[in-house]
């Protein structure tokens, strides 16, 4: 039999718990000349704000230790253009969640202004994490306060289902994360990158035209999986965890430490049918460990833990 | 043609220059001349990326790539042996056209010879009269000096030190070729030689195609890590705008 795959986040029920994360698949386009997008358990489209923004100047890339530094600074052609290439995503029968970022509370408000009665868009995610633009973006991710009042104001101008993206740059990521189930958020996603830099030693300049940009790929997976951890004990709403998901064996890691799906970035750079595979991955792991439904395994692991506690209490460590 | 995402059997890497190898895989790709292709150079998570390398010549049944260690990835691939298996994404960008003139006039600047070769055979099959410029700092940074002769109606080489060839940049020499008969130019190399055969192509009115390199990270369009910036202002992406340009496009009119 083949385990039931489907899951829920706010309104929307996945048929998978697999998405792109935004920012590595555009706007869909690129990768649907490798596998038909509707495998995906949802499609998530670029970072879009609600006038065409041109991004950083390159050099915008720099490889670094199994991960990536990036600093694209949310290049994308403005909500009215994005509208046009989500509209061409309707074919694939597949929930789209778009990435929404402002540089003020008013400009989050335009891009849902824009998006929000057309039908092909079925979600947003909200960006209050992007490292790499100088106004918004991460700058409204790192105060509780300052998140629950944009979630609020944007939760006012919308009925779709409205995901929250977190910054892992933060002191106190679960306060974060309540603030904006507080302010009324359907879903959490995290992690967004990492801050960070690179400098050639042989120039002595640094790396990125940007100096700084975010850290993906397997490097982050710890860290992600933490949070994710951590935040999803913390709160009632779905976690979608992601940060260095390049194989089935690291999604279902994000499962059993509580998201309810998964989404998956810089991997694609290295393998564009990633998603599908790990659709795949799953379903056989799912069925090899006896499981009828992915809903089983999500935050499994916390059990496991939990019962270890059980065992270990008044057991003095410190003691020989 | 659309991309694939493919592993396929090194059946040979030979060691043809200093620090230059010519790597040939078994299976079909399909690539134009001036497209490229995304390889895995390791079977591991680190380095992460894949590599980009143009499609140096390439049948029904094979892929050759040439490259030279430049970094830790090409030492990476240097090492692997026949037999193994290489993840290989393509073909990917775009390619060179062929152009309208009856002659042809190509220009390479170190390992920017890597493209030329299948672009060579290709001017070839279409019964153009080809020139081919080949410029490098030193004689060692010619390679298969025999092959690209073999190929070309006219076979002019350059190095910097005079150590081969005529001594200077190799876009010193090119004018006379395209004086007399109309000529498409085709070149690529180093960004400055770019920009002196785009000026050269502007002078003369020759249709020019450049084929620029970029770090890249996805190689099909879709996380804008690859952009230059066009002479309009405008970013193009090196992966899927090019990376073969109209000269016009990077440099202006």
């Amino acid at each position: 039999m083949t385990p039931d795959l489907t899951v829920k986040i706010g309104k929307l029920t996945l048929k998978n718990p697999v998405m792109p994360a935004s920012g590595c698949f555009g706007y869909g386009e690129e990768y649907a000349a490798f596998y038909s997008l509707e495998q995906l358990g949802a499609i998530v489209v670029k970072g879009t704000t609600a006038e065409p923004c041109a991004g950083n100047p390159p050099v915008r890339l720099a490889e670094t230790p199994a991960g990536l530094l990036n600093a694209i600074g949310l290049q994308n052609p403005g909500a009215e253009v994005a509208r046009g290439k989500i509209r061409r995503l309707q074919q694939y029968n597949t929930p789209v969640i778009v990435n929404v970022a402002g540089q003020n509370p008013e400009e989050y408000l335009q891009v849902i202004r824009i998006l929000d009665e057309e039908p092909a868009v079925s979600a947003y995610e909200l960006n209050i994490s992007c490292p790499n633009v100088r106004a918004g973006g991460m700058a409204f991710g790192t105060d509780p306060q300052v998140v629950n009042s944009l979630v609020r104001t944007v939760r006012r101008a919308t009925e779709k289902t409205l995901i929250v993206k977190l910054s892992p740059n933060v002191t106190d990521i679960v306060a974060i994360a309540r603030a904006a189930e507080e302010a009324g958020a359907d879903a959490l996603s995290l992690i967004n990158t990492l801050l960070g830099m690179s400098i050639d030693s042989e120039t002595r300049r640094p790396l990125l035209a940007n100096l700084t940009g975010g850290l993906s790929g397997p490097a982050v997976k710890p860290v992600a999986l933490r949070m994710v951890w951590q935040v999803s004990e913390a709160v009632k709403i779905p976690v979608i965890g992601m940060g260095g998901i390049t194989c089935a064996a690291d999604a279902v890691e994000f499962l059993l430490a509580g998201a309810t799906a998964v989404a998956i970035g810089s991997a694609h750079f290295i393998n564009p049918i990633v998603c599908p595979e790990v659709v795949e991955g799953i379903a056989a792991y799912l069925a090899r460990h006896g499981f009828r439904a992915v809903r089983e395994i999500i935050g499994l692991a916390k059990k496991a833990a939990g019962e270890e506690g059980e065992k270990d209490a008044g057991k003095d460590h410190c003691r020989p | 043609m659309m991309p694939k995402k493919q592993q396929l059997v090194i059946s040979s890497q030979e060691q043809v220059g200093e620090a230059v190898f010519r790597l040939t895989l078994q299976g079909e790709v399909a690539a134009l001349p001036g497209q490229f292709v995304q390889v895995g150079v390791a079977p591991a998570l680190d380095p992460f990326l894949m590599r980009p390398f143009s499609v140096h010549d390439c049948s029904r049944d094979k892929l050759a790539l040439l490259y030279r260690i430049a970094g830790r990835g090409t030492k990476l691939l240097a090492r692997r042996q026949p037999g193994e298996l290489l993840t290989v994404i393509g073909p990917l960008g775009k390619g060179f056209p062929v152009g309208k003139a009856d002659r042809a006039v190509v220009v390479a600047g170190g390992m920017g010879v890597a493209p030329l070769l299948y672009l060579l055979r290709f001017l070839r099959g279409a019964g153009k009269d080809v020139a081919f410029f080949y410029g490098a700092k030193t004689a060692a940074g010619l390679v298969l000096q025999d092959t690209f002769r073999s190929l070309a109606g006219e076979y002019i080489a350059v190095t910097e030190d005079g150590s081969a060839g005529k001594k200077g940049f190799v876009t010193q020499f090119i004018r006379p070729a395209l004086a007399g008969k109309k000529a498409d130019l085709y070149a690529c190399g180093p960004f400055s030689m770019l920009r002196a055969v785009a000026a050269l192509a502007k002078d003369t009115g020759a249709d020019c195609y450049l084929s620029l390199e970029a770090r890249m990270a996805c190689g099909v369009g879709a996380c804008l890590g690859c952009v230059i910036r066009g002479a309009d202002g405008c970013w193009r992406r090196v992966c899927t705008d090019g990376p073969v340009f109209r000269a016009e496009e990077v440099f202006g009119r």
